[in-house]
Parts: structure tokens; C-alpha cells; sequence
């Protein structure tokens, strides 16, 4: 076998010299495989949500065209990543071939049903069929093959619960798993977005650390998800607010703590515009997880320096170690959770 | 005296709700409220990128020049440049104390320099003394507010003013350098030789000791003789920033394929986030001073390495970091000389 590098940059056909996430163009021969490769047999593409929805503007709901489109994509780059919206998604396979390197290094086995967790903006794929497409959760069905790279996260797929299931809150996983490391006990921690499918699981990971010691605020926007978050009772308090308004948000946290503000903030919205809430809320020497996509480096940063505050500010990380096994365990924790989530996601 | 909010919101004019750095409009009559300070202002230090801008519109002409700085300050009461939404720093002299400003840290007639930007400041311009316009320090006779929750430093005595204000400029990322490397970590600073990339080099030689590694890697070869000759390195890498396997290589080399513990990104160049994830070890930290920093190739990147690191905003405000600066140019010698050389 061909030995290969451990980011994958023996896969990359143009430009060179990149990674395979930002490359044009990655070559998809599945024939023969690096030694420090997995193969898969992929079963199906969770495409990534604003890739989806892209895909089926264009092809105006047809799903013919969708699938037309799909495979474009792939024959052109050797990977599914959206042109037009830089994102990819990940997949759902079976373990076909592990490369000689790996091997005894890896506890994954040929035949185990996996998950990848690195997008597939960078995950060499070539599909050979379409089989079925399922626009309401954006899940694609095909008969194809893919590669992960040794630096490339999965997870196994659990036993007990349904395989979409826990694909749905896989997505996602990064989040839950952050909070569980940075939330102590007796915290005041603030979930902003947190009626949301990642901000419920930070909410229940964020009680389950800070302790009876601890308060755990939950702020949403909408009416319905403000309430569907008070009927799980996963906070001490929950509130709708808007967070990109900041004054009225920063009265109402000062009276729940009694002015002492918050020890860790988890931003979780996707709208622009509230950074400084996340700021505001937190207490010198305090944290601020920014896991929105949405967040502006510079306005974090000068925001801070603007207030004078002295808080520790985050990129989310949608990695870090044991992250797949901390989000699953909630699900088999929280019987409340894993109805909402089965009802709206799987 | 009026009642005023920690933050300043009670200056904010439009639109109503939001803080005064996004306002549009702050109300700058020099009547104080109970919280606030009155400073009677001698020197603007307009941000770099904002006082190009206001160069290059007015073809460097001093009088232009001039008066576009007195009709953003008229018409938005801060001097917040509308093109790039910069402001900068002052200097000037306490000249009067609200009631409730937080006591004993300030006296009529202490010298100050403001370290929040001008874009959140309320100004009034009575004249422009003095505008060169190869400097961004421009004399004026003017009046600034300071809130409660504003960041300021009283100037020292043993320190020209205009030295300690180029320093005090970039007084966040030596700070938390200080807070971040401790004895035998291995630091990459990533633009070691600019400004503040000297400051941070001195901090994490300290503080990594003897046992430690600081490894520069430098875009320009003259800054990075200069690194060499002062002495602020243990390793120097010569190579573009952008071009991440031929970083990750040398780095790897330096290190004996272990990476960093602290990587420190100041270079305002856009894509090197990929460069200062992938030289870091697992566990360890990113601090992006670079306000060149893509908050989604920072977070994307690192997850499609899977590397388990921890990712830093950089804050421009650490408690004590206007002191910890000072101090710096107070015990090296080499360091005061070169920023007298090339920022006074």
C-alpha cells in the first residue's frame, strides 16, 4: 500500500500544496486505498443544511435535478462540497477496508456501522447511485464509497437507538461536549439559542455539571420554542428575548443573579449581532463559547475591549475528544430529550 | 449630577438599544453624568487603518484632512470612521471626576491615556493644533468623556508620552501571553517581528524559562534579523505564514514533531488559521490577536483536522495588561530603543 499523510494531502489534486477542505478538486479512486486509510461503504449522506436547501432552490424541489445536481458536484471535485455555499455534511456507512497502518491502531473493525464527523467538504466520495432523497431531514440515500482520512473523527453507530436518530444529534455533538468540559459545579452558566436542537443538549449537559449548586439560564427567541424548553425543565430560568438587543437581556440576567453575572455564556444562535450580549453577560475572568457560525471575529474582539471586560472568548470547536459518546449518553439520559428529538429530527 | 449607565448607553442618540460603539450617533455635550470622567484631550491617536483611509480620501492634504476628522466628530460626536468603523486612542488630563465614577482611582489633573477605541468615545473638537500627515498623532484642543466601565492608563513619569502610548496600542497580547505560556512550553509566535509580536516574544521567553522553546516565524527577513539581534527567540523560521505544510514542517522540525503548547497568531494577513491549528499539539492554545481572523475557517479547520485544541479570541483588555507593557519597555532596554526608533 501507498503511503499516505495524515491529513489526507495525498489525495489532493489542485491546487497543491492545500488541504483536501479548501482543494478544488481530490482525487476519489477507491480501487486502492493509502495505508492510513479507512474505506466506507456509505449508506447515506446527511447533507448539511444550508447545502440542501441550496440544492433544492436550484433545482426548483425537482428531485431528479437534485440528484443531477449531487452528482455534478462530485464528479467535478471528488467530494460533495457545495460551490455555493462552501459546506458539505457527513455520512452514514459500513467499514469496508482499513489500510496495514492503521491497523491494531484503530478500534474500528471491518463491518462496523459508523458515522463520520469531518464534513464532507473534505471526505473523498464517489457515488454510484442515488437511491432515494428525503428533503424534510436532508438525508440522501446512495450505493457508493467513500474515504476518511487518519485525522478524520467518526463515531460508532450505537445499538440502542434508531440510526437517524443518532445522526441527528452527532451533528451537533461538538457543543454538548464543550459544556461539559468547561461548566464546574455551582456555575452560573447562560445558553443563548437555547431552544435549539445543539442549545437543548447544552441546557441539559450545563445542569447536569453545574449541580443543584448551580443555575442554568436558558434564552430563546421564539414563543414556541420558549416554551417547548420550559415543558422540559432542563433550566432554572428560561426567557425569551431578542439577542441582538442587549440593554433589556443584561437588566434581566442582572436580577436573576443578583449582579453577579454569569461564569460561562454558550452562544448557539445563528443570526448576527450577538456578540455583545454573550460579553455582557459574563463575569470577569468568566467564558464566552461562541459555537454560532454566525459570530464576527472582530466584533468579539473589540466588543470585549470596548466594555473592558477581561473574559476569555472561544471559537467553538466542533471537536474535541469523547465528543460522540457525551451526546449520545444524553440521549439515553434524557427520556424527554430523545422524544422532542425523535419528533422533530430523526 | 445625572444618572448614567456603566456602559454609556445614556450618550447613545441612534439607534436607540444598541451600546455606543455600533451607535451612529452619540450625544457629546461636556456636561458629565454621576459616572463619568471629563478629560481635557492634547493628543489623538487615530487608528492606522482608519487614518490611511482618511489620508488617501484627502490625497494627504493636511487641511483636508482636518476638516473630514472635525465633520466625522460633528456629525457622529465620537471619531468613528465611517469606512472602516476604527477610532484609536487619546491622550489628555483629568479635569473633572463625576460623583459616582469608581473612587480613588483617578485625580483632577492625572494624566491619561484612554485604552478603549475611539469609536465608543464622546468627543468635541474645538481645533486641530497640529496635523502631519505622515503621523497618526494629531494635537488637538478637545474634550472626551470616559464611562464607568471605559479603560484607561495614568501615564508614567519615566516614559515619554508618545512612547508609552505606541506601546500601550498593543498592551493586550503581551498580556495574555503572560497569562498563557508557563515554565518549559513550547511558544510559536506567529509575525514575531511587528509590534506587538516583539512585545509577546519578550513575555514568552520569560515566562517559558530555559527549559522553554520560542519559535518566531517571521514573513520578512529584516524583521527577522531584528528577532535574531535582540535576542527574542530560541528558533526563527523565515517562511509566508499562508503556506501551511511548509510552516508545519519546519515547525515540526524545531520541535521533534511534537508541536506548540501556545501558538500566538499576529499576523494581519488572512488565511494562516489552518497554519496555527495545525502546529499546535492536542490540548493545547490558539491565541488569534490577528484581526484578520475568519471566525469560520478557525472553527471549521480545526474539526476537519479533528485536533482537540482550544481556540482564543484575543481580548485587546487583560486586568493589569497596561502596567505588564510598561514594565516591559522599563527592562529592556533593546526593546525601548527600537520603538523609539520606529513608533515615536
Amino acid at each position: 500500500m501507498k503511503k499516505g499523510n495524515k491529513y489526507g494531502i495525498h489525495r489532493v489534486i489542485e491546487p497543491l500544496g492545500v488541504l483536501p477542505q479548501p482543494a478544488n478538486k481530490i482525487d476519489n479512486n477507491m480501487d486502492e486505498i493509502y495505508d492510513n486509510e479507512i474505506l466506507i461503504d456509505v449508506q447515506t449522506l446527511n447533507i448539511d443544511s444550508a447545502s440542501f436547501t441550496q440544492i433544492e432552490e436550484q433545482a426548483g424541489g425537482d428531485k431528479e435535478k437534485i440528484a443531477q445536481i449531487m452528482l455534478d458536484i462530485v464528479a467535478k471535485q471528488g467530494k460533495h462540497r457545495n460551490p455555493v455555499t462552501g459546506s458539505g455534511g457527513m455520512l452514514l456507512g459500513t467499514v469496508e477496508k482499513i489500510g496495514d497502518a492503521l491497523k491494531g491502531k484503530t478500534d474500528l473493525m471491518v463491518g462496523d456501522k459508523i458515522a463520520t464527523l469531518v464534513s464532507l467538504s473534505l471526505t473523498p466520495l464517489r457515488i454510484d447511485k442515488i437511491k432515494d432523497i428525503r428533503p424534510d431531514i436532508d438525508q440522501v440515500d446512495i450505493n457508493g464509497k467513500a474515504i476518511l482520512f487518519e485525522s478524520g473523527i467518526y463515531a460508532k453507530i450505537p445499538k440502542d437507538m434508531p440510526e437517524t436518530l443518532a445522526l441527528s444529534a452527532l451533528d451537533v455533538a461538538g457543543a454538548p461536549a464543550q459544556t461539559a468540559k468547561l461548566v464546574k459545579p455551582g456555575d452560573t452558566v447562560l445558553i443563548i439559542g437555547a431552544g435549539g436542537k445543539s442549545g437543548m443538549l447544552c441546557c441539559y449537559e450545563a445542569k447536569k455539571r453545574a449541580g443543584v449548586t448551580g443555575t442554568v439560564i436558558g434564552l430563546c427567541h421564539s414563543e414556541k420554542s420558549t416554551k417547548r424548553l420550559q415543558e422540559l425543565n432542563l433550566c432554572d430560568y428560561v426567557f425569551a428575548a431578542d439577542a441582538t438587543q442587549p440593554v433589556p437581556i443584561l437588566e434581566k440576567l442582572e436580577e436573576i443573579t443578583k449582579g453577579q453575572l454569569c461564569d460561562v455564556t454558550i452562544n448557539n444562535v445563528n443570526i448576527t449581532d450577538t456578540e455583545m450580549i454573550s460579553i455582557l453577560a459574563t463575569k470577569d475572568n468568566g467564558i464566552v463559547y461562541f459555537f454560532s457560525m454566525a459570530t464576527s471575529f472582530t466584533k468579539a474582539a473589540l466588543g470585549a475591549e470596548g466594555v473592558g471586560k477581561d473574559v476569555n472568548m472561544i471559537v467553538g470547536n466542533g471537536y474535541t475528544k469523547g465528543h460522540a459518546e457525551i451526546t449520545l449518553q444524553i440521549l439515553r439520559e434524557s427520556e424527554v430529550l430523545r422524544k422532542v428529538f425523535t419528533e422533530l429530527y430523526a | 449630577m445625572k444618572k448614567g449607565c456603566r456602559y454609556g448607553t445614556h450618550r447613545v442618540l441612534s439607534p436607540a438599544g444598541t451600546l455606543p460603539q455600533p451607535a451612529q450617533r452619540l450625544d457629546n455635550t461636556m456636561e458629565v453624568y454621576d459616572n463619568e470622567v471629563l478629560i481635557d484631550v492634547s493628543t489623538l491617536n487615530v487608528d492606522s487603518a482608519s487614518y490611511t483611509q482618511i489620508k488617501q480620501a484627502c490625497g494627504k492634504d493636511a487641511e483636508k484632512m482636518k476638516q473630514m476628522i472635525l465633520s466625522i466628530v460633528e456629525e457622529r460626536g465620537k471619531l468613528q470612521n465611517p469606512v472602516t468603523g476604527s477610532g484609536g486612542m487619546l491622550i489628555g488630563t483629568v479635569k473633572m471626576i463625576g460623583e459616582n465614577f469608581p473612587k480613588n482611582k483617578l485625580k483632577v489633573g492625572d494624566k491619561i491615556a484612554t485604552l478603549v477605541s475611539l469609536s465608543l468615545t464622546p468627543l468635541k473638537i474645538k481645533k486641530i493644533k497640529k496635523l502631519v500627515p505622515e503621523s497618526d498623532q494629531v494635537d488637538v484642543e478637545a474634550e472626551a468623556i470616559l464611562f464607568e466601565s471605559g479603560l484607561f492608563a495614568t501615564l508614567p513619569h519615566d516614559i515619554p508620552e508618545k512612547l508609552a502610548l505606541a506601546a500601550l496600542d498593543v498592551a493586550g497580547a503581551p498580556a495574555q501571553v503572560d497569562r498563557l505560556v508557563t515554565e518549559g512550553d513550547i511558544v510559536c509566535i506567529i509575525g514575531g517581528g511587528g509590534k506587538s509580536g516583539i512585545l509577546c516574544c519578550y513575555q514568552a521567553m520569560q515566562n517559558s524559562g530555559p527549559s522553554g522553546k520560542v519559535i518566531v516565524v517571521e514573513f520578512s527577513k529584516e524583521n527577522a534579523k531584528r528577532i535574531a539581534d535582540l535576542n527574542l527567540a530560541t528558533d526563527i523560521i523565515v517562511a509566508d505564514a499562508t503556506n501551511v505544510m511548509d510552516v508545519y514542517n519546519k515547525v515540526m522540525e524545531v520541535t521533534g514533531g511534537r508541536g506548540c503548547d501556545v501558538t500566538v497568531n499576529n499576523v494581519n494577513v488572512p488565511s494562516t488559521e489552518m497554519t496555527s491549528i495545525l502546529i499546535t499539539k492536542g490540548q493545547g492554545h490558539v491565541y488569534f490577536f490577528s484581526m484578520a481572523t475568519s471566525f469560520t475557517k478557525a472553527a471549521l479547520g480545526a474539526e476537519g483536522v479533528g485536533k482537540d485544541i482550544n481556540l482564543i479570541v484575543g481580548n485587546g483588555y487583560a486586568k493589569g495588561h497596561a502596567n505588564l507593557t510598561l514594565n516591559i519597555i522599563r527592562e529592556s532596554k533593546e526593546i525601548r530603543e527600537l520603538f523609539e526608533k520606529l513608533y515615536v
